[in-house]
């Protein structure tokens, strides 16, 4: 069965967004509520590719309350997306600071520590490898796979919300995916082998 | 095209990639966002209604109470925004007896709050980490001297006269901001330590996110994984990865700061060159700028057949230094959206007067 195209962004959206990132900014909350709407994913997966599974929709709440408290100090509005990314990211580096050692931060997480939010079935148990897979891949390439693959998102989309080129988006996503097929080969014959 | 479907869910679907959606599409986002609204719609429940159906002595009471209150507040934070420019930081002591201005921190004494103005100073057995909420934590190591220049809303800047930094920053880019001795560090979203000798030499290693690095005009961008060094009188050299090889490492160092005739600086250049590897595109980058007119072209060559440029980005462009082209190389690098440094580093390109 062939899908259409995900989400393709209507021209008009970028005026719409900044309108709403206007209003928000100036205290308009059913705006913002908007905006959570559109960047919830994003900020979801971009905290999925760093932190544990459980602790991520707690973190989501935690970046929307940050970004309402200093929404006032982004000039720019065009540039919200890549303002949350960077609130957002730096929210998952604070967790990841205060639960792993210092010499281990900058590595990987293990694909056995992933965990899911159930793990009673072999097609959870599964998904929880794939993602702990997606999770030991270097930094630049599971972000736009969680956002693919995890949250649905167009590369298009991705790189719209994030404020990245469409050029390093859709290199990342082609380099990562092809390391991730690599690496589930591995691991499928490394249980073949066990 | 298979690709097509991994970019934008169009073409012939790929079974292998339908299927890792189905598998982790259990993670996806699903929660409803907060009541934003209903906050909004709270606030407005307690505002004062039918105030004009009020008998019109009740009417002047009200707006003279209005009046006198108002008078009080404006009063009370003047006075409170004179003498108190921001929250303290909390001072934890982790090893020895660090000493904050005259007030030394013991085993059993609990923890201190650094002031601005005031220094942190670790002798060479004492730890101690410093933290504000809404900002970040500094762990400091021994033999520092750490002081708060400012800290009001938005605008946490520490001097860093000598000794070593761990910094983890979650405030949003921009806000926090580390002078040394040769260069300010502007953190732009990250985990980073700062290190600064004697002479005020300095050091900056980024473990995640960015930072940027500037003084007298020379910037440097400092992506994860990447480090740079810096001079007084200088500024920033160029950054590079651990990862390099020492020839280039040792090359970049001796044609950042070390004085050479034309020919020798020549040989410097030929071997970054010819040395660079893909990772290095991160440092051809940087000299774009720091290069002359006449070298500019073979840097520019080096670094196109190590990173394509994006679309828009032209050969000419780059050689006159077009600042949007530059830009856009950077990005498309893929360390860190320029955007943000370019829109924060205004308000802290010069060392604060304050800092030594």
């Amino acid at each position: 069965m062939e899908r259409q195209a995900v989400i393709a962004l209507p021209a008009g959206e970028s005026r719409e967004e900044d309108s709403l990132v206007s209003a928000a900014r100036n205290g308009d909350r059913a705006a913002f509520g908007c905006l959570y709407d559109r960047y919830a994913r994003m900020v979801h997966g971009i905290l999925l590719a760093r932190v544990p599974p459980r602790e991520v929709d707690d973190l989501v709440q935690e970046v929307f309350l940050l970004a309402l408290r200093q929404l006032h100090g982004l000039r720019e509005v065009s540039r919200f997306g890549a303002w949350l990314g960077t609130i957002t990211r730096n929210r998952a580096n604070d967790y990841f600071r205060k639960t792993i050692p210092d010499e281990k931060v900058t590595e990987p997480v293990d694909e056995n520590h992933a965990e899911s939010r159930t793990t009673n079935s072999t097609a959870d148990q599964e998904a929880a490898m794939i993602l702990g897979v997606v999770r030991g891949l270097p930094e630049a390439y599971r972000e736009p796979l969680i956002l693919r693959l995890v949250e649905g998102m167009t590369g298009p989309e991705i790189a719209a919300r994030t404020g990245l080129t469409h050029g390093s988006v859709r290199v990342n996503l082609y380099r990562g995916m092809q390391m991730l097929r690599e690496k589930l080969a591995e691991s499928a014959k490394g249980a073949s082998l066990a | 095209m298979k690709d097509d479907y991994l970019w934008d869910g169009s073409g012939e679907p790929d079974p292998e990639v339908q299927k890792l959606e189905e598998a982790l599409g259990r993670y996806r986002q699903n929660q409803p966002a907060p009541k934003f609204d209903e906050i909004t719609q709270t606030h407005k429940a307690k505002r004062p209604r039918n105030f004009f159906n009020w008998r019109w002595e009740y009417q002047l009471s009200a707006v003279a109470a209005s009046l006198l209150l108002a008078v009080t507040v404006f009063l009370f934070m003047r006075q409170r925004s004179r003498g108190n420019p921001g929250p303290s930081w909390d001072v934890v002591r982790l090893e020895g007896a660090p000493r904050v201005g005259w007030h030394s921190l013991g085993e059993k004494s609990g923890p201190g709050k650094l002031g601005i103005g005031q220094t942190l100073v670790t002798d060479s057995t004492s730890r101690a980490s410093i933290t504000l909420d809404e900002t970040g934590r500094v762990e400091v190591d021994p033999g520092s001297r750490l002081r708060l220049v400012t800290n009001g809303p938005g605008r946490k800047r520490l001097s860093l006269e000598r000794g070593t930094i761990h910094a983890v920053i979650w405030a949003p880019p921009g806000q926090f901001v580390v002078d040394t001795p040769s260069a300010v560090a502007v953190d732009l979203g990250c985990i980073y330590t700062l290190h600064v000798d004697d002479s005020g030499t300095g050091l900056l290693r980024t473990t995640m996110g960015w930072v940027g690095f500037k003084l007298n005009g020379h910037e440097s961008f400092i992506p994860a994984g990447a480090i740079c060094q810096t001079r007084p009188r200088i500024g920033p050299g160029t950054p590079y990865f651990e990862s390099a090889s020492e020839s280039f490492r040792s090359a970049l160092s001796r044609f950042d700061f070390e004085s050479h005739t034309p020919a020798e600086r020549n040989a410097l250049l030929g071997i970054l060159l010819v040395d660079a590897r893909k990772d290095d595109a991160l440092t051809l980058w940087h000299l774009l700028s720091r290069v002359s007119d006449a070298d500019r072209p073979v840097v520019y060559d080096r670094l196109a057949s190590l990173a394509a440029p994006p679309a828009g980005v032209t050969r000419e462009g780059i050689l006159r230094l077009d600042r949007s082209m530059l830009d856009a190389w950077w990005n498309a690098l893929g360390f860190g959206d320029i955007y943000l440094w370019r829109t924060y580093e205004r308000d802290w390109s010069q060392p604060s007067r304050n800092a030594k």
